[in-house]
This record gives structure tokens, C-alpha cells and sequence, in this order.
């Protein structure tokens, strides 16, 4: 056997090899994640009741539901994104047409870069001593400050890489007629970008829904049902956690119809949210 | 200069009447960054004519395009001096308004941009920042554009559809057909043709043919022949300086720089 | 009639300052951030001095204390849950972008996107309730057997089979990160050139030659800003790690002993803190945590931003 064979036949076995140890990998991760999910599933399922949705969140031992943290959270996230979006549209528009090649314009990206991959849990500290310890009271402001914090980097650089996309003729030929420069942007270059945007505030929906750690100190939690923006409000993670950290078994159930009810919304949001932009990629092509 | 003052006015009794200049550069440079991309340039565009700008690439002929609506200033670091006169204001000066500039000088570029919107809406979008119209004037304006851009029979029935239905040829008369909609008096013309299929390439260089009854029109190409074909007068441009700018018929026969020659017989770039 | 210009030349002023402050907003946050639990955090700091940052005492009755146990929880955590995770993301990436046949490709890229986003409250519950009590009674009693009698690295393993700990908190951490960290890598690795993966295959080349010798040096940078990127991640992730780390304030050599980490202890006792000095002590806590991961986050950023300049020249 000529030494040039043995050569490629080893060439060839260490190809297997290394292919057979991707593979696995592969499979190892995804076995933790199915495990996870399933774990997720099997428990909160059989925790979903009609109660779940019609009560409010009981004592230990007691029959309940999590009403109050549903819409707690829905509130808070919905403020979140309102304080968040336009702020984070706002800034990605100055990044993409207006500091795209300044300094500044590259110091704001990667700030906001950081931003976006910051523990949550800071930004919690930071709006509590902002709010909370000025006006001396946990509050669902409070709350929605905190969240609103984590949307914006994510809204800023969804909306700054999707104006990018836009062909710098489109801005030439909408500029050489005369239009100005803040009407080319609102009325023709949001238009082009309007389905990345829409992307970039549902995986910030996704990601505040479950946020947990910037939620313990600003919004705190309540055990009744509360809308009132200036006090503590129940949300869905907080209760999961305290619930799930609690010894007792119905607490514990809620817990995980909560993470299941998070999970499911998590998981359906980030769907669509990549519909939308399978949608526009084909729409563009 | 003088050589070419004796053209033009040569070119005059040919198509019977006299020959104005519409829009005139004068020692006009241009930098981004520390790049020189125009050097010295002076030009003067005949009114109601074609003039092709041709040159390898890089040779400055789209950066003098984009001077002439003063669409560099979106840049940072794009410098232009000297001037350019459009009926002898100058267009650089601070105090020319952009608006007005625009409006005056249209400008369609090298791909198709059609805005995200319905086919009308593309038309109707910049008149609407203009002028105040009625919705019968509006119509009117916008068929009028769509007509002069010989694009209205193939559209009128589907003109509320999403202008990115329509196919690259169609679009760039779209595009064509927005900036005329403004009553412009001068169109720029960037490579207009070099997305587009020989077909779509022959509708448009037809189009530039009928719409220099109305409009000065100046237009880039990389394509010689194309420069041939439609325009009455050729400027050849290379390393950011004008060489040569000439009647067109004359400068494919009987060049009169050595570089031009070169260039138009395929001896270089 | 013509629309007057000087309204839309203000109007495009107004709008590009009001875009501009939206900009600096974003610094603002940062910033503030940073400000806000430094300041919050002094009075911790001038009480305690640099002994702050070594001592191990963190004694809330006694009013005493050290970051040094929660610093090396999360120091220890976040490199377990990274020597775990960094392979097999690689092996993940690799898989999604040299190996699986196409069809494949797309739906497992897709899933373990969606994965990255489930909430690390998850996560933590999982490891709390499935993972912990299955190690304390199948995998850790037999590590502490088989491993911990070894010399040197015996005493990373010695010590009750509880199932939470240091190890624990790594291992649900790496779970955590796997899916983002393969997502960030196979980003990357689909940046390479096909011209350049086609000519090494036309050279009679191996996948996994491809992959070792082309695909890995050409992404080298941006994959370890990736790995970089994950790491911020475990760094400062709280909810994955509060249920399972057992929020001991001790420092053992054993992995399985209960530890705490920055983040965990924040989680745990800054909303019932009431002494001044002990929500001071959390906030400087909090202002580490941020040194730590905004200087880990900058040098992923400055890794991964060297791909994109390169990915605009090529």
C-alpha cells in the first residue's frame, strides 16, 4: 500500500470523526433544550385551569390564579415598549441617517451594542436608585422604566440596521426631488424599513415578557389586583420566581403554569416576529 | 474653450435655432475626504440638448452629476468649489436654496429605485411637497408624466398597484416619469440603462430622444455607443478632468485629443 | 402655490435635534447606569476601603462586607458554564453551516434562535427542580467516588452531593448560553467567502479541513468576540443562577459546595436590604458586576466589529 493512500485514508477518518463530533454536539445541545422545553411543557399544562386566567394569585394552600400578574405584566410591558419604541426608532434613525459616519455616530452603536447585552439585573439598580429611591416607593413606573431600558437597544439597532438596508438611492432619488430630508425619512424610508422595525419591537416584547431580574426592585410585586401606576404591581416573573422558590406545592403549580403561559408567548412572538421578516425578505425579492 | 464656442455654434444653424447655454461650470472642483475627484473643470450645457458624459470609471463623469443637484451635500466631507450656473445663478452659493435646485434639476440614477408605494403615489409624492394641486389637476399631472414617460398605456389601468411590481424597465421610466412630473428644466441622466435588458435600454434612449424637445438633458454612460446614438454633444472625462467636450458626431469621427481617440477606439481603460 | 422653504428647513432641524437627543439618550443610559451604582455603591467602598473587593466576610447582622465570595461565584460559574459551552457550540455551528444536509439547515438554526429566547426564569426553574435533585442523586454521588479521591483536581469534587452549587449554576448557565452562542457563531462562519470554501473543496479538501483550516482562521476574531459575547452573558445572567447556586457566602475549593454570585445576591437581598450599608455594599456590588461585563462586552464588540470592516472590504 503506497504511503500516499494511508495518507488520504487517514485524511478520511479524521473527517469522519470530526463530522461524527459535530453531529453530536449538535445533538447534546439540542437535548438540554428539549428537555428544557419539555420539562416546561408536562408541568405547565397540567397546571392551565380556567382559574388561572379568572383569579387572582391566592395565599399558600389556597386555590388561585394569576389574573393580577397577567395583567400587571401586560401593562408594564406595553408601557415599556411605548417609552422604549419611539425613543429607540428616534435614536436608530440618527445613527443610520444622520451619524452614520461620525465619530459619534460609531460611540452611540457601540454603547448601544453594550447596552444590549448588559445584565438586566443593573439596569434594575440603576432606575431603582433613579425612581424608586427618589420617590420612596416601588411603583409599576417604576417598573416600566426598567423595562423600557432593555427595549431601546434592542429597537435602536433593528431600526438603525434596517434603515441601512434601504439603498442609499432610494434616499438620493427621494432627496433630488426636492423632498426634505425629515419627510424622505418618515414618509419613505420607515415605509421600506417599517417590517424590520415592526421585528425589532416583537423580539423586545419577547425578551421584557420574561424578564425578571430588573422587575424585583422597581415594579416589586403585589398580591392583589392593583392598575394604579404609582404602586407595586403583581407581574407574571416575579410571582413565577417567588412561587417556584416557595415550599409550598399549589405555589409551586402556579409557578409553572406561569413559565409555561411565558414560554408559549415568548416562543409564539419570536414565530412571528420571523414571519414578518420571511414576508418582506420575499416582498423585496 | 474657444474650440468649443466655435463648435456649438457651428452645431446651431444645423438644427435652426440659437443655442443657449443652460447650465455652465466654471473652474469647478470637488473633493471627499482627501481625494481630488473633479479638478478644474469648466463645461457649458446647450439648453435643449443632449450632452453625454463618457470616461472610464472613476473618471469623475457621475461625481459631476451629482454636483450639478448638489446631491453630494448628504455626505459629510464632500467639498465642492468653484461654480456652476444654472441661467447664471450660481447653484454652489449658500444661498441658493436646495428645495428650489431640485426642482429645477432632476435626477434618475443608475438602478431603479421605485418608493415603497403604489405606482401613483410615486408620481403624485414630490409634485404634493411642491405645489398644492386639486385631485383633477393632480390627476392630470400625473398622467401627463406617465405619458411623457411613455410609460402611461402600459400602466393606467393598474396605477394604485405597488410600483415594486413592475419590471426594472418600467421602473426606471417610473423614475423618469417622477422627476419630469416637477416641470424641471434640466434631467441628469446617471447610467440610466446599465440594469436594464437591451429591450427596456432601447425604450428609454427613444424616451431621451422625445424628452430633449422640453428638457436639457445630461446623461452618464459608460456605453459609447449609447452616447453616440442619443446625444448631440459628448464630454470625455478622465482622471476628474474634462479632456475634450464636443459636438458628438465629431468627437467619434475626428477626436481631436490623442487621449479621446484612445478611449473611443478601446485602446485603453 | 408653493410651500414656504424656511418651514421645512426648520422642520428638518426639529427633526434631526430630536433624533440627535433620542442618540444621546442611549449614552445617557449607559452612563447613568454606571454613575448611578457607583455613587450609590461609595459609601460601601469608603467604609470598607479595598478590603471591599478581597475580604471574603459578607455578614448582613454584623454589618461587615467583602464581594470576594460573590466575585469568585461569578467568576467560577461563568468559566464552567464557557468550557462547556464554547465546544459545543462550535460543534453546533459547525454542524449548521458545513455539515447537516440544506434542508436541515434552516428549521435547527431556527429553533435554537427561538431557544435563546426563552426567559432565564426558565432555566432556573428547570435547574432547580429537574436538574439539581437528578445530579444530587445519579451523577454527583458518583463524581464525588470516582473523582474525588484524585490527586490535584480531587478537591474540585469533594463535598455533600446536594445538587446545588458552583457546578450546578455553571452547567445550567451553559445550557443557557449554548443557543446564543451557537446562533453568534453561526452567523459568523456563514460571513466566509463560498469562493474561498469552494476553491479549498476543488483542492480535493476535507469538510473538516475546510472547516479547521479556512472557515476557523478567516473567522478567528469574530468567534472569540462571540465566545466573548457569551461569556457577558453568564456573567451577568441572575435568574438561571439564583435557584441553583444555593446563596452561600462561602469559598470553597469543592464545586459542589453551595456558592453565591454577584448577581444572585442582589437578586436575593436587595429589596429587603434596610441597612444603609448593606444596600450600599449591594449597589457596589452591582457597579462591578458592570466594570466586569462592560469590559468583557467592549472586547467582543471591538473582535466582532474587526469581521464587519473586513466583511466590507472583501
Amino acid at each position: 500500500m503506497s504511503e500516499s493512500s494511508n495518507l488520504h485514508r487517514w485524511r478520511a477518518i479524521k473527517n469522519q470523526i470530526a463530522l461524527v463530533l459535530s453531529g453530536a454536539a449538535a445533538l447534546f445541545g439540542l437535548f438540554w433544550l428539549t428537555w428544557i422545553l419539555w420539562t416546561t411543557l408536562s408541568r405547565g399544562i397540567g397546571a392551565i385551569n380556567w382559574a388561572l386566567f379568572t383569579q387572582m394569585t391566592p395565599p399558600p394552600n389556597e386555590e388561585g390564579g394569576l389574573l393580577n400578574a397577567f395583567a400587571g405584566s401586560a401593562v408594564m410591558c406595553l408601557m415599556a415598549i411605548a417609552i422604549g419604541a419611539p425613543i429607540g426608532v428616534a435614536a436608530g434613525t440618527y445613527l443610520a441617517e444622520y451619524a452614520n459616519f461620525r465619530k459619534i455616530g460609531h460611540t452611540i452603536r457601540f454603547v448601544n451594542d453594550i447596552l444590549l447585552s448588559a445584565p438586566s439585573i443593573v439596569l434594575g439598580l440603576f432606575v431603582y436608585t433613579l425612581v424608586v429611591a427618589t420617590t420612596g416607593q416601588f411603583s409599576a413606573i417604576a417598573g416600566s422604566i426598567a423595562l423600557a431600558l432593555i427595549v431601546l437597544p434592542v429597537v435602536v439597532r433593528t431600526t438603525d440596521d434596517m434603515l441601512r438596508l434601504v439603498p442609499s438611492q432610494m434616499r438620493e432619488a427621494a432627496l433630488s426631488l426636492g423632498v426634505p430630508q425629515w419627510k424622505v425619512t418618515v414618509q419613505i424610508l420607515y415605509r421600506g424599513a417599517l417590517g424590520g422595525i415592526v421585528t425589532g419591537v416583537l423580539l423586545a416584547l419577547a425578551r421584557i415578557s420574561g424578564e425578571t431580574a430588573p422587575l424585583l426592585f422597581t415594579a416589586f410585586s403585589s398580591q392583589y389586583w392593583s392598575l394604579d401606576l404609582t404602586q407595586p404591581m403583581s407581574n407574571v416573573p416575579v410571582v413565577v420566581f417567588q412561587y417556584a422558590a416557595s415550599p409550598y406545592e399549589s405555589w409551586q403549580q402556579l409557578a409553572w403554569a406561569g413559565a409555561f403561559m411565558l414560554t408559549m408567548f415568548v416562543l409564539v412572538l419570536g414565530i412571528c416576529a420571523r414571519l414578518i421578516l420571511l414576508r418582506n425578505r420575499i416582498a423585496n425579492e | 474653450m474657444s474650440d468649443l464656442r466655435l463648435a456649438v455654434n457651428a452645431a446651431a444653424p444645423a438644427t435652426g435655432e440659437a443655442l443657449t447655454n443652460k447650465l455652465v461650470a466654471r473652474k469647478l472642483g470637488f473633493r471627499y475626504g482627501d481625494t481630488q475627484a473633479l479638478r478644474d473643470v469648466s463645461i457649458d450645457i446647450p439648453e435643449r440638448r443632449v450632452t453625454a458624459l463618457i470616461g472610464p470609471s472613476g473618471c469623475g463623469k457621475s461625481t459631476l452629476l451629482r454636483v450639478f443637484n448638489r446631491i453630494y451635500a448628504i455626505y459629510p466631507k464632500q467639498v465642492a468649489d468653484g461654480e456652476v450656473l444654472l441661467d447664471g445663478e450660481n447653484i454652489l452659493g449658500p444661498k441658493y436654496p436646495l428645495s428650489r435646485l431640485r426642482s429645477k434639476i432632476g435626477m434618475v440614477f443608475q438602478k431603479p429605485v421605485p418608493f415603497p408605494m403604489s405606482i401613483y403615489e410615486n408620481v403624485a409624492y414630490a409634485i404634493r411637497h411642491h405645489e398644492k394641486l386639486t385631485r383633477t389637476q393632480m390627476d392630470e399631472r400625473v398622467e401627463e408624466a406617465l405619458q411623457q414617460a411613455a410609460l402611461w398605456t402600459e400602466v393606467k389601468d393598474k396605477l394604485k398597484r405597488s410600483a415594486l411590481g413592475l419590471s426594472g424597465g418600467q421602473q426606471q421610466r417610473l423614475c423618469i416619469a417622477r422627476a419630469i412630473a416637477l416641470h424641471p428644466e434640466v434631467l441628469l441622466l446617471d447610467e440610466p440603462t446599465s440594469a436594464l435588458d437591451p429591450i427596456a435600454t432601447g425604450k428609454i434612449e427613444q424616451l431621451v430622444a422625445d424628452l430633449k424637445a422640453r428638457y436639457t438633458i445630461v446623461i452618464v454612460t459608460h456605453n459609447m455607443q449609447q452616447a453616440a446614438r442619443c446625444s448631440d454633444f459628448t464630454a470625455f472625462m478622465y482622471l476628474g478632468e474634462l479632456i475634450e467636450h464636443g459636438i458628438t458626431e465629431k468627437m467619434f469621427t475626428n477626436p481631436g485629443k490623442q487621449q479621446t481617440e484612445d478611449y473611443i477606439t478601446g485602446r485603453f481603460g | 402655490m408653493r410651500y414656504p422653504r424656511r418651514t421645512s428647513a426648520r422642520a428638518d432641524r426639529f427633526f434631526a435635534g430630536l433624533v440627535a437627543s433620542a442618540g444621546y439618550f442611549v449614552l445617557f443610559a449607559l452612563a447613568g447606569a454606571a454613575i448611578s451604582m457607583f455613587w450609590g455603591g461609595r459609601e460601601a467602598i469608603t467604609t470598607f476601603g479595598f478590603d471591599f473587593f478581597t475580604s471574603s466576610n459578607w455578614d448582613v447582622g454584623a454589618g461587615q462586607f467583602g464581594a470576594a465570595v460573590a466575585i469568585f461565584g461569578t467568576l467560577v460559574s461563568a468559566t464552567i458554564a464557557m468550557l462547556i459551552a464554547v465546544p459545543i457550540s462550535f460543534g453546533i455551528a459547525l454542524f449548521l453551516t458545513e455539515v447537516a444536509p440544506n434542508w436541515l439547515r434552516g428549521p435547527v438554526a431556527a429553533a435554537i434562535e427561538l431557544l435563546a429566547g426563552i426567559p432565564s426564569i426558565i432555566y432556573g426553574m428547570w435547574g432547580l427542580f429537574v436538574l439539581a435533585p437528578y445530579l444530587g442523586e445519579h451523577i454527583y454521588p458518583w463524581v464525588n467516588d470516582n473523582l474525588g479521591e484524585l490527586p490535584l483536581i480531587g478537591a474540585l469534587f469533594q463535598g455533600p452531593p446536594i445538587g446545588i452549587g458552583l457546578l450546578t449554576a455553571g452547567l445550567v448557565l451553559a445550557v443557557m448560553v449554548i443557543p446564543f452562542t451557537s446562533s453568534v457563531m453561526r452567523e459568523v462562519f456563514l460571513t466566509v467567502p463560498t469562493r474561498l470554501k469552494e476553491s479549498a473543496y476543488a483542492l480535493g479538501s476535507t469538510k473538516w479541513e475546510v472547516a479547521w483550516d479556512i472557515v476557523l482562521p478567516y473567522t478567528r476574531t469574530a468567534v472569540i468576540g462571540g465566545v466573548f459575547l457569551g461569556l457577558g452573558r453568564a456573567l451577568g445572567e441572575t435568574m438561571a443562577v439564583t435557584f441553583v447556586i444555593g446563596n452561600a457566602y462561602n469559598i470553597s475549593a469543592s464545586l459542589l459546595e453551595p456558592g453565591t454570585s454577584i448577581a444572585s445576591s442582589i437578586a436575593n437581598e436587595f429589596a429587603e436590604a434596610v441597612d444603609p450599608l448593606h444596600k450600599s455594599a449591594l449597589l457596589a456590588l452591582g457597579f462591578v458586576l458592570f466594570v466586569i461585563t462592560f469590559v468583557v462586552l467592549s472586547i467582543s464588540r471591538l473582535m466582532l466589529r474587526q469581521l464587519k470592516r473586513r466583511e466590507g472590504t472583501v
